[in-house]
């Protein structure tokens, strides 16, 4: 493999990716709503005003109650019951797993964005068929669109999470005592689980966008990563399946045990001649 | 093997060392796509240094061969020799050393043409800012250099593409209908660089068209193809020895002849005041002709009238379904 072909494809699509407003500024303004703004409100309205003690509310602290007394995770449990109101153990639970799946929805969005575009775009602009024409492997130009879809969604996630960590502990510390968000659990999903889901989601969307024909398909398709997301939240909120450290781990051993086997079929169906008779016509 | 021009050698001698003319050779090929036939029984040879037509209507199979010599699709049979190189087994080969203009401008179009070219000569491993910038100057687009393809004209964004072509010198160049959607002036633009690059670098080139008269002047030989066979193949002198079988000659002139239907046995027939078209067993007749005509009246002009590349086509096309 040529790494000048490969940084060549990875630049120019990170240009393209960079130069088009449509492009990045929703890549930019999910992550900023999802994983700073609304954080940074639920916690500065849950700590610092009575929202959460107001009288409608003390209805809700029964059942929350109930909910913290039969929870799972023993010293989650022990935190949560020794936080004196409703609304610091609502924030605290909140910011600590509920917070886990808007990372992920973010990080498979972001990525969904740019790889979909990858193979289906070079398609729709007439310039996959000269490519195929260039004396590069498609290996080179899968491993250039991978990357080229990875750097945005992964520096974007990472830059999301600083933001956030440094504003909600302004906001949250005097109250917890404690630094929120970096912990075992956080860095492993943010270092581990979101690189290698991210990269499991764009190999699987370029391979899927240099199946299919058109960049609506790409995005369908890409559309279904969204779902096991969906079944996070609503474990996370049960309590029934708690994402430790370990579990954590798991699944990003999972992504990237996905990733081989993925990297394993594009060679196998994506030889030059087959890409070129199944997207050229 | 048969080829396009007979009279040539097919080896010469260099320094002592024996040297193939034929850059490109095809035997027998055959392509089918989901069991329909688009090649049948291709064979023909190319010259190097030489400029090539490969004609035919659309869907005669043009572009699915381009596609076979650069190894981007295989053939279901038949053999392939391009530069020495078999494009099934060694596309890459063929490929750095081939340009290509495919019929759709494929350029970035949220790109400048300086961002483009730079872009392509990564790409085929020839990063060059000193030949990226006598290209531009060569098809004139220097100064539109940092412009968005995007706000090109299908005249530019064509010139930009030969350029693209040309980054990496190739030996081989293949243009894929060239002339589509350009007006006139973009049409001779485009033949004028055509035979600037293949006089200057001594780039082969492969056109492929279905449309005839521009290539009239440009290329020494053409290959006919129809319903996925080579119908005709040769020079444009091999091909009108062959086909011309009488001559129309237009002749502008004040003649007027007591015969209303012969002139010095040479039938014709008046098409206005001072033309007459006559015709003609061959072209030796012709001066004899003239020199009878001027004895009697002027002459501003004559042209032979069915030589066209579109007349021998029709003939072509015509023979080769009976």
């Amino acid at each position: 493999m040529n790494k000048q072909i490969i940084s060549a494809i990875a630049r120019k699509d990170l240009k393209a990716t960079f130069s088009s407003k449509k492009v990045w500024v929703p890549m930019i303004i999910l992550p900023l709503l999802l994983c700073i703004i609304f954080p940074a409100v639920f916690s500065y309205f849950g700590l610092h005003t009575g929202i959460m003690i107001a009288d409608g509310a003390k209805d809700l602290e029964k059942p929350i109650n109930a909910f913290i007394e039969s929870f799972p995770n023993s010293d989650m449990r022990d935190t949560l019951v020794a936080l004196p109101t409703l609304g610091l153990k609502s924030v605290y639970y909140f910011l600590n797993f509920m917070m886990i799946p808007f990372f992920l929805i973010v990080a498979i969005i972001n990525s969904m964005v740019t790889s979909s575009n990858s193979f289906a775009g070079e398609k729709e602009r007439n310039t996959l068929e000269t490519l195929l024409f260039a004396p590069i492997s498609v290996a080179e130009l899968f491993v250039g669109k991978v990357i080229a879809s990875l750097i945005p969604s992964v520096v974007i996630t990472f830059a999301a999470f600083v933001l956030n960590a440094v504003i909600v502990n302004i906001i949250a510390y005097p109250y917890f005592k404690e630094v929120l968000f970096i912990n075992a659990n956080w860095l492993i999903l943010m270092f581990w689980v979101i690189p290698t889901l991210v990269l499991f989601n764009i190999v699987l969307n370029v391979l899927v966008s240099a199946r299919v024909k058109s960049f609506q398909e790409a995005q369908q398709f890409g559309g279904l990563m969204v779902l096991p997301v969906v079944g996070i939240i609503v474990s996370q909120a049960s309590g029934f399946f708690f994402l430790s450290p370990l579990v954590l781990l798991l699944i990003g051993a999972g992504f990237l045990i996905g990733n081989a086997f993925l990297l394993k079929l594009i060679t196998k169906f994506n030889q030059r001649n087959a890409l070129f008779e199944s997207q050229i016509h | 093997m048969e080829n396009i021009g007979e009279s040539l050698p097919k080896e010469i001698k260099l320094g002592g060392i024996l040297v193939g003319l034929d850059i490109v050779e095809a035997l027998g090929v055959e392509k089918e796509f989901a069991g329909r036939p688009i090649l049948r029984d291709v064979s023909f040879t190319i010259r190097e240094g030489s400029i090539n037509g490969l004609l035919g209507p659309n869907g005669a199979g043009k572009t699915t061969m381009i596609r076979l010599l650069n190894g981007v699709i295989d053939a279901t049979s038949g053999t392939m020799k391009v530069m020495d190189y078999d494009p099934k087994t060694h596309g890459d080969e063929i490929r750095k050393r081939a340009g290509i203009v495919t019929e759709s401008a494929a350029l970035y179009h949220d790109m400048s043409a300086w961002d483009n070219l730079v872009f392509f000569s990564r790409v085929y491993n020839a990063y060059d800012p000193k030949r990226i910038r006598q290209l531009l100057q060569q098809f004139e687009m220097l100064d539109k250099k940092d412009q968005l393809v995007g706000t090109f004209s299908t005249g530019m964004k064509k010139r930009i593409t030969l350029a693209k072509a040309l980054l990496h010198k190739p030996r081989l160049l293949f243009l894929d209908e060239p002339t589509n959607g350009l007006d006139p002036e973009g049409i001779n633009d485009v033949i004028h660089y055509l035979k600037q690059v293949n006089e200057e670098e001594k780039v082969t080139i492969v056109i492929c068209s279905h449309v005839l008269h521009q290539l009239e002047t440009i290329c020494d030989s053409f290959l006919f193809l129809n319903g996925g066979r080579i119908i005709e193949k040769g020079t444009r002198s091999e091909l009108e020895d062959k086909y011309l079988s009488e001559i129309k000659l237009m002749v502008e002139t004040g003649l007027q002849p007591a015969d209303s239907r012969n002139f010095l046995g040479y039938p014709y027939i008046r098409v206005s005041p001072t033309q007459l078209e006559f015709t003609l067993a061959a072209k030796e007749e012709i001066t004899r002709l003239l020199q009878g005509i001027l004895n009697e009246s002027w002459v501003h002009s004559c042209e032979i009238t069915n030589r066209s590349l579109e007349a021998l086509y029709f003939k072509i096309r015509g023979e080769s379904h009976e």
